[in-house]
């Protein structure tokens, strides 16, 4: 298999635009990438189109095509992907194995969501989509319900951390104000945190992901062609692995450790040749401020039930020893589904590349994404490496 | 006798979707018997239910999906 780099980004900023169509954030983020990555057009071999609910939210399906179209990319092939919440950095896995196979020299990676038009009921429906309809959302059960048991069972296991979720959405929120594409550019107290609407218990509305429009695209191409085309710092991707788990929570032998991100990690880490600690910044899944704790933990970056106790001693926080979604994350910055494993990427390259502005890390070399789907039934992790 | 399960995780939803809205605040719960998890839907929860995991709850039925309800009693 041949090294893969990335050689562009682009996203737009990620909120409620009821004005603006899916073509419209398509072509400003999918521009934006190709532009930053200095190819044209005719130099992308084919697209892989990343989508969780188009055709629930806006009755539009086959967004292969529509990209490809509204980018000028002729015809070439094009294939949507759909994984719940992980599509974006499942898009990205399959992209990468096209380009690393060396069916392709140059791929671009899309992904992109539009929600706020739709009611919160009609939003929380289309979710509960990638939980089990029979037997869960058939229930009554929600995305927020199903990881509020996750949180009970993790505080039954471990200790009360509600105080240290609270905290992971202060962080979140604090990390958001200093990144322009962020949806919510807004200081929040723990209090507020604990006093906010209660959606499913322990949550209030402050531990949940927003909901939001928005797109981001990713260019990759083969290291060899990057080097000659790529102006900026190459980023290269040293590590990908992906895993999956069963599609309920009551399947799970475990509810506070998730199989998927352990093993996917084990896989992206033995690739790269590199070990939890050498991580410099990560972008991790935090559907619910419950999530980003687990997810810390099983990968590696803190012992199992010490996650909430490293948000709390600051470890976490942009200046800390392991600075996690400093892009504000799904918390702040947004979780416009389709395009949200895109969106990590595209943070961690922007800081691996020095490009963070106000909130660029001081050292930048090493970064992780990990994007689960679901209830963490499906798993990505990638490790990014500036040359 | 009386199937009786317990309480491996809950939480009590405030917001749900469209079909359940009129019957928030209600409980859900992954219920365990005979080391055999499924998720549930628990009756009679009112605001002063104090719920523990652990708790034991007694099966009242199956619902129109083949889904296990239990109750406190």
């Amino acid at each position: 298999m041949r090294s893969v780099s990335v050689i562009g980004i682009g996203e737009t900023k990620f909120g409620r635009f009821p004005e603006k169509s899916l073509r419209a954030l398509i072509l400003e983020a999918g521009a934006k990438a190709i532009d930053d990555a200095g190819i044209d057009r005719e130099d992308v071999g084919a697209l892989f189109m990343s989508n969780y609910n188009a055709q629930s939210f806006s009755g539009q399906g086959h967004l292969g095509p529509l990209a490809a179209e509204v980018l000028g990319l002729g015809n070439i092939p094009t294939l949507r992907v759909e994984g719940a919440c992980a599509s974006g950095s499942l898009a990205f896995r399959q992209a990468l194995s096209a380009v690393a196979s060396g069916m392709y020299d140059v791929a671009l990676v899309g992904g992109v969501e539009k929600m706020t038009h739709q009611s919160t009921e009609a939003v929380t429906a289309g979710l509960a989509g990638a939980s089990d309809m029979d037997l869960e959302a058939g229930l009554g059960a929600t995305f927020p319900s199903i990881f509020a048991m996750i949180a009970n069972r993790y505080c039954h296991e471990y200790g009360d951390v509600r105080h240290e979720m609270a905290l992971c959405a202060v962080q979140n929120h604090e990390n958001a104000l200093l990144n322009p594409d962020a949806q919510l550019q807004k200081r929040i107290t723990v209090e507020q945190v604990k006093n906010g609407m209660p959606i499913a218990h322990p949550f209030t509305i402050y531990d949940c992901s927003l909901v939001s429009d928005g797109a981001a695209f990713v260019v990759l191409a083969a290291t060899g062609v990057a080097k000659a085309v790529c102006r900026k710092r190459l980023v290269e991707v040293v590590g990908c692995g992906q895993a999956g788990d069963t599609l309920t929570l009551a399947s799970k032998r475990s509810m506070t450790t998730f199989a998927a991100t352990v093993l996917a990690a084990q896989q992206a880490y033995g690739i790269a040749g590199i070990t939890p600690a050498q991580i410099d910044l990560a972008e991790v899944h935090d559907c619910f401020t419950i999530t980003q704790i687990i997810n810390s933990e099983d990968l590696g970056f803190f012992a199992k039930g010490k996650g909430a106790v490293a948000v709390a001693e600051g470890k976490t926080a942009a200046n800390g020893q392991m600075p996690i979604n400093v892009s504000g994350g799904l918390k702040a910055k947004g979780h416009p589904i389709g395009a949200t494993g895109l969106s990590q990427i595209y943070e961690i390259v922007t800081q691996l590349r020095g490009d963070g502005g106000g909130r660029q890390l001081k050292r930048a070399d090493i970064g992780l994404t990990h994007n689960i789907g679901g209830t963490a039934a499906t798993c990505v992790v990638s490790i990014f490496r500036g040359r | 006798m009386a199937r009786r399960g317990t309480i491996y995780t809950y939480s009590i939803v405030h917001s749900g979707i469209e079909a359940f809205q009129e019957q928030t605040p209600y409980l859900l719960a992954v219920v365990e018997e005979n080391r055999h998890r499924r998720m549930a839907r628990v009756e009679g929860y009112t605001e002063k239910t104090a719920i523990t995991i652990g708790m034991e709850v007694t099966f009242l039925s199956d619902d129109e999906r083949g889904n296990p309800v239990y109750t406190f009693a």
